[in-house]
């Protein structure tokens, strides 16, 4: 309870609500830009906090987070493009609703939704994530490496690209993460003798790269395509009448959302598909779906704003990110020294609590800033991207210098995003690269540990329950989906064949 | 925004893409295993459960045996090609990373004159404000606020004397 109100306290603080408010706008207008997103908007600005005290600095990472996400819809209303891929299903009832004049309306939903999804998602962070550090505080290192096997299970599933093509880039990422001195053993390993190398790879220029520099490239391949824009006359929130419809699908999705969210991996865009999805069959009316619904936008904009919060609870109760952006949150984390993981909410509660009302708050500004300045946002997705991109270069480049002040860490950034480039033209994503090299140094440890623990006899991990249990759920994750996917294909097949 | 993984964009023609990919990573696994076999070994008192290589070599299996994998069941189809921009936005991509080495912000305000130029802008002002506005202005704000010290060069000679 103490900690609880002094993370309130920390609020109080002037400077950090200033800070609050900018990073909100900052994230409204990153989720608006063409080409940038909440990851990468989060990445580029990760440098920046670097001389900040931790609670700031952490707190504007996710203040970008939450409001980028919100701000997926203003584009997806207004010129049919999702600002992020959270927000592709938004513009299914989104962009027909401006085509007939009520852009304003359909914003007004997007922006209430997407304010009680969050505030509910943030509600379920207060009271899930102690609730889960707690559970996991007797967690021995064979029970963390079954749960961070089970974590990186779950990218299989990210974006719409191949599983297997996700575990290779996720798997990529933990090779990566093995480069420089052994940390158990003092043994230098892939550093090809350079001194630059033996502390590793840095996580924040190769989040810059992938992120940021692989997107302008992928921009550069986009240069021909047209954006138009639907003339929004007025905000016009929506009426009771509107409330009544909708109220059941907020709450809904919020709750679908929250728990996607909560899932190692999984991030606000399946979180939005399966909301959207939910609102449509449990509507009286999904026949509006595709032509305009306020239930539409309602789904996908409450599940996809419920997620920020729900991924934050494995990201700070174990050490797990629940979803693209909050690895790179987690990144923050570890450069700022903090140990995200159960101890947080014994030997830093106070900073974990400061994060979670900071995010409360940030819900509750962006319906302010995202309603009032709706309008102006819409022009600011018009800037032309051959100004726009030269500029995010330019911030890229900086930010990955300035973490260590090493022109080894541009040339890091600017390889990543290279690499990253390519591997997305052939359908890797570079989620699970990121992700993988992120956890890649805490699973070898705690393989490391687990040998160590066990006698070097690594199939007594499977006599342990909760061990045994996380790798049940990882063969589930793997194989699941394709089994099940077979299963009813097999139905379909004789079903047609029966006909 | 453009999705993570966009396969919007896919032709027919996939046959290099099937078989070049896995076996190109099997190619990188093989030289990353074989560069794993010279790490230094530890004696069994000090090695901690594990040898330095056995956990880079366990993740090289992994790929090995998904690219395998790939090469037998992927249905993905090969990207279209490239434009000319793309070639010449890596190609300045490059350029940057020499000019860099003689001066960071001379080469970020070339790169970024270059690129906006590349990219079809024409107009004075814009040129300006991307290639010689925003970098002067990024490297006050660093240098002042953030008071971070970049490497020196033909330009920041002049800053810092």
């Amino acid at each position: 309870m103490d900690a609880l109100l002094n993370g309130l306290f920390a609020l109080a603080d002037p400077y950090l609500l200033m800070l609050l408010f900018a990073a909100t706008l900052g994230g409204v207008l990153v989720g608006a830009l063409p080409g940038l997103n909440a990851t990468t908007g989060v990445a580029l600005l990760l440098p920046f906090t670097i001389t900040m005290e931790p609670i700031p600095a952490i707190a504007i990472l996710t203040a970008i987070y939450c409001a980028a996400t919100f701000a997926g819809a203003i584009t997806a209303i207004l010129i049919n493009t999702p600002g992020t891929s959270a927000s592709a299903t938004t513009c299914l009832d989104g962009y027909p609703l401006a085509q007939r004049g009520e852009a304003g309306r359909a914003l007004g939903m997007a922006a209430v939704s997407s304010t009680i999804g969050g505030i509910i998602s943030v509600v379920c962070l207060m009271a899930a994530a102690p609730l889960l550090a707690r559970a996991a505080y007797n967690f021995a290192p064979p029970e963390y490496f079954a749960l961070t096997v089970f974590g990186l299970s779950m990218l299989a599933t990210i974006g719409d690209g191949s599983p297997v093509k996700n575990i290779i880039s996720g798997a990529f990422g933990i090779l990566v993460a093995t480069v420089g001195i052994d940390l158990l053993t003092s043994v230098e390993r892939f550093t090809f003798g350079l001194n630059e190398l033996s502390e590793g790879i840095p996580f924040v220029p190769v989040m810059i790269g992938v992120f940021g520099i692989s997107e302008l490239l992928v921009q550069a391949d986009n240069l021909h395509v047209e954006r138009k824009q639907v003339v929004m006359k007025s905000i016009r929130l929506p009426n009771m009448n509107d409330y009544r419809k909708v109220w059941k699908t907020i709450l809904r999705s919020s709750g679908i959302g929250t728990f996607i969210g909560i899932l190692p991996a999984e991030g606000a865009t399946v979180a939005s598909m399966i909301g959207y999805n939910e609102a449509k069959r449990w509507s009286k009316t999904p026949e509006e779906f595709g032509h305009g619904s306020l239930e539409g936008i309602a789904g996908s904009e409450a599940a996809n704003n419920s997620a920020t919060g729900g991924a934050m609870v494995p990201t700070l109760a174990l050490g797990i990110p629940g979803s693209p952006t909050a690895a790179v949150i987690l990144a923050g984390l570890m450069v700022h020294g903090l140990r995200p993981g159960p101890t947080m909410f014994t030997d830093q509660a106070d900073f974990a609590y400061a994060i979670f009302w900071s995010m409360l708050l940030v819900n509750i500004l962006f319906f302010f800033i995202g309603l009032w300045g709706a309008k102006i946002f819409a022009r600011v997705t018009f800037v032309p991207i051959q100004i726009l991109w030269p500029i995010v270069f330019i911030f890229s480049i900086v930010g990955a210098y300035a973490l260590e002040q090493s022109m080894m860490d541009v040339w890091i950034a600017v390889g990543s995003g290279i690499l990253g480039f390519y591997m997305r033209r052939y359908g890797f994503s570079v989620v699970p690269m990121a992700i993988g090299l992120i956890l890649g140094g805490m699973l070898e440890t705690r393989l490391g540990q687990s040998m160590v623990m066990l006698d070097e006899k690594w199939w007594l991990m499977l006599n342990r329950p909760l061990s045994l249990f996380f790798f049940v759920l990882t063969i589930l994750a793997l194989f699941g989906p394709p089994v099940w996917d077979r299963i009813i294909k097999y139905r379909l097949k004789r079903k047609v064949a029966g006909k | 925004m453009q999705p993570f993984v966009d396969v919007s964009k896919h032709t027919s023609n996939r046959t290099v893409f099937r078989y070049l990919i896995p076996f190109g990573i099997i190619a990188f696994c093989v030289l990353a295993y074989f560069l794993s076999t010279q790490f230094d070994r530890v004696p069994p008192i000090l090695k901690r459960g594990m040898q330095p290589s056995d956990f880079p070599q366990l993740i090289i299996g992994l790929i090995i045996i998904l690219s395998v994998w790939l090469i037998f069941r992927d249905n993905d189809k090969t990207p279209k090609r490239m434009t000319k921009v793309v070639h010449l936005t890596m190609g300045l991509l490059v350029g940057f990373l020499i000019i860099a080495d003689i001066d960071l912000f001379l080469g970020l305000g070339l790169f970024a004159t270059m690129l906006t130029i590349l990219w079809g802008e024409r107009r004075a002002w814009a040129i300006i404000l991307v290639g010689l506005f925003v970098p002067f202005s990024v490297f006050f704000l660093f240098d002042s606020i953030f008071e971070v010290r970049f490497p020196r060069g033909l330009l920041t000679n002049i800053w810092y004397g």
